[in-house]
Order: structure tokens, then sequence, then C-alpha cells
């Protein structure tokens, strides 16, 4: 009994693990089956459905798309936002596929800018445009959270952006970010894993998204039924995460838990 | 071949994500391996940084070359040059040298600093920006918090520290505020697990191929 209470938290830990896994093989396999888009069910998030318009607009008008990725490393906490990021680059890649000119995408962490070149590079290798593909359009714009939004800034506000979408780490500095975008009239969809950053942005974005809705980026861009299954996969599992918190506080409450 | 090389890649890092997700959970058994994988990591995204600085140089130098850049060539000339200069100094003298610590006290604190005060306008544009936009009882709540907090934080002048405010602040920090950054904080860990799920069953594959 004492063994298993001194290692409550990694048993915890495994047993969420496998409910997650689970729930998510489940989901995509019944969705996969049915056949039918699990998007009509879900809730529409006013930012993506602007974004999807955007993009083609974009696509039409010649103009090019920006996707910041923010500042977030793959080893670190924040590499989840980066991984959503990384997907919404994939969608916006492709949608523009045809335009005149290709998304650009930055980021203040270098692998997630190598990830962004791979990226890229894999979006035309399958749409078989390699020739479209250019390194320099991952960019790396610094390293340091300040140097990052006054290297985006200039690309955001020079290159003709119609739309851009922020979807990773940020700080406060995002604010700079999301004003650049302002100033060159485009359309600001914004979303971040760090609670300053959402504060900034639900004053200063067009579009903000606010807690996990920049997770659920992938499934409303069309990434297919792994996004829309891990998406159901957090609901099952936000409710999950009430009712123990519930139980908690009410076996606190009565003295049963200690 | 190409294919190969997909499941291959797939594969190494569904093994190597696994092994370092159960080395947390099961230090005993696998925290070793878990480290090893870390470290290799780590060495990778030393040269990462190295392909990274050789792309923003290839974007400004592309800057420079192109004809249309306009002033912005001038910009990309001046980063170059104190990169340049910053590698030849640091090189030279060591990132610690009293060289070192001029580049970074002269230019780079400085420019820092002087975005943070642009940033503090910007937010204060934004705030007032956002009731003309989503005029509604939430932005109208969000611009009430941020004021108490701002008053309540700071002397007010003639008046000094209002206990009224300072209290109500330190009300709207514990309570309110702790308790929607937990909502957000678990739907935002929530959001992370299942981003790493997908990446552990191969469905996201921003290695490439």
């Amino acid at each position: 009994m004492n063994l298993v209470i001194d290692n409550l938290d990694r048993i915890l830990g495994l047993l969420l693990l496998a409910l997650a896994l689970g729930l998510s093989v489940f989901f995509l396999v019944r969705d996969r089956r049915s056949g039918i888009s699990a998007l009509r069910s879900m809730r529409e998030i006013p930012a993506y459905f602007r974004f999807r318009r955007a993009v083609g607009l974009a696509v039409e008008a010649g103009k090019r798309l920006h996707i910041s990725l923010g500042r977030g490393g793959i080893f670190e906490k924040p590499g989840g936002a980066a991984f959503v990021g990384l997907t919404m680059l994939d969608r916006c890649a492709r949608a523009a596929s045809i335009s005149d000119r290709p998304p650009v995408a930055t980021s203040g962490e270098s692998i997630t800018a190598v990830l962004s070149q791979d990226t890229l590079r894999r979006v035309y290798t399958s749409l078989g445009a390699e020739r479209r593909y250019a390194p320099t359009n991952g960019r790396l714009s610094g390293i340091t959270p300040l140097a990052y939004a006054a290297g985006a800034m200039p690309d955001l506000h020079d290159e003709q952006v119609s739309a851009c979408i922020l979807a990773g780490h940020f700080g406060a500095e995002v604010g700079l970010l999301v004003e650049a975008g302002e100033r060159a009239h485009s359309l600001t969809v914004a979303g971040s894993d760090s609670l300053p950053a959402q504060a900034v942005l639900y004053a200063a974005a067009q579009e903000p998204l606010i807690g996990e809705e920049v997770f659920a980026g992938g499934a409303y861009l069309g990434a297919g039924p792994a996004h829309t299954g891990s998406l159901r996969m957090q609901d099952v599992l936000r409710w999950v995460v009430i009712g123990l918190i519930t139980a908690g506080a009410i076996l606190k409450l009565t003295g049963v838990w200690p | 071949m190409k294919k190969i090389l997909q499941i291959g890649n797939a594969l190494v890092a569904i093994i190597s994500g696994g092994l370092v997700l159960l080395g947390y959970l099961l230090p005993e058994l696998l925290g070793g391996l878990r480290q090893l994988l870390v470290q290799w990591a780590v060495i990778l995204a030393a040269f990462a940084l190295l392909l990274g600085i050789l792309n923003l140089v290839a974007v400004h130098w592309k800057r420079i070359t192109s004809p249309k850049s306009g002033v912005k060539a001038v910009y990309s000339s001046v980063l170059l040059l104190f990169m340049l200069l910053t590698i030849v100094l640091t090189g030279i003298a060591g990132p610690a040298s009293d060289w070192g610590v001029w580049l970074v006290d002269t230019f780079l604190v400085p420019v820092e600093i002087s975005l943070l005060a642009v940033l503090a306008i910007v937010l204060v544009y934004a705030a007032t920006r956002l009731l003309s936009r989503r005029f509604h009882w939430s932005s109208l709540l969000f611009l009430v918090t941020v004021v108490i907090v701002l008053l309540g934080t700071v002397p007010l002048f003639v008046f000094g520290e209002v206990q009224v405010l300072v209290n109500l602040r330190q009300w709207v920090a514990s309570t309110p505020a702790v308790a929607g950054a937990r909502g957000l904080l678990l739907g935002v860990a929530l959001g992370t697990l299942a981003a790493g799920i997908r990446i552990l069953m191969g469905v996201d594959r921003p290695y490439g191929d």
C-alpha cells in the first residue's frame, strides 16, 4: 500500500497516458470508419473560420501568409504549442501552394526553425512542386524574445502579408508582432500556451485563441481525423479532470482524504 | 527506398519519444536511457542553432542582394556587420570577456529596453482599441480588472497607496485570477498531451520524410 502511495503521481501519470492514448486511437478509428467529417459536430471557433476564408482570399489576391511559431523549444513544455504551429504551417502551405507568394514561417528557436523548413519542404515535395521550396521561407528571426519580435516584425509589415497566424510559445513581446500585423492591415489570428501572452493577445489580436483553442488548430484547419480524434480525447479527459478535482475537494471537505 | 526512410524516421522518433516519456514515469528502469537520449538531443540542438544562424545570414544576404529591397538592405547590412563583429570579438576574447560584455551592454540591452518601452505603449493602445473592436461584457471586465490591478500595484499621485485598491488587487490576484489561470493551464496541459500523443502515434511528423 505504501509503495502505491509513494508512487501515486507516477501511477496516475501512466494511467492518464494510457487513457489518452486509448481514447485517441478509439476516436481516430471511429472517425475514419464513419467517414463523416467530425468537424460538423464541433463548435465553431470564429478565429479559424475567418482564417480559412483569409487563406482563400490571400491565394486569390496573390498575397502572402505568415505563420509565427514562437520561441518554444521542443525540449521544453512549450514544445506542444510549437508542434501545433507546425501543423498549421503544413495546412497553410498546402492551401497556398498555388499562390504566387509562398507562406513564410518565423520562429525564435533554432530547432523549430529547422522543423519549419522541413515542413515546407515536405509539403512541396508531396505536391510535386519541389522547385517552389525555398529554405529562407522558414526563418530563425532571433533567439531572445525581443530579438525574435524585432526580427519577425519587418516580415509581417513589409512582405504583403494578408493574414498571419501566431501559434506557439510567446511572452508579452507578442504584442509587438500583433501590432505589426495591424499596421499591415492583415488578419491576425493568435494563440499561445503562455498566460501572459494570452492576456496580451486578448486585448491586441483581432482573433485571439484563448486557452486550449490554439491546440485545436490542426482539427479546425482540416488536418485529418487524428486531429479531430485527439480533440475529442481532450474533451473526455477534461471531464475526467473535472471529476477528479470535484472528488478530491469532496474527500478533503469531508475529512476522508488527509 | 524513400518509403523505408520514412518508416525508419518515424520509428526512431516514436521509439525515442516513448523511451524518454517512460523514463520520466519509470526512472529506476529507464532514467539512464532517458538522460542519454536527451544528451544526444542537446548536441543535435547545438548544430540546429548553427543552421539557424546560417539561415539568418542567408535571409539577410538575399535581402541585401535583391534590387527591390530598398532601405531594408541597409538594415540587413547592419545586422550582418554586427553579427560578424560579435562572432569575431567573442570568438577571439570569449563570450564573458570585456568585449563580449561591452557588446551586450552597449547594443543589445539598450535596444531591447527601447523595444520594451514601445511594447508598453502598444499594450495601452491595444487596451483602448479593445472596446471599439469587441464591445462585450468580457472586454469591459478585462479592462476594469486591468485598471484595478494597475491602481492597486503602484502608489497613486498625491494619494499614495490606497488600501482599498491594494486589498482589491490582492483579492483579484489570489482568487479569480488563480482560478482562471488554473483552468487555462489545465486546457493547455491537455492540448500539449494531445500534441505529444500525435507525435508518438506517428500521425504528426514534423521531422520530415
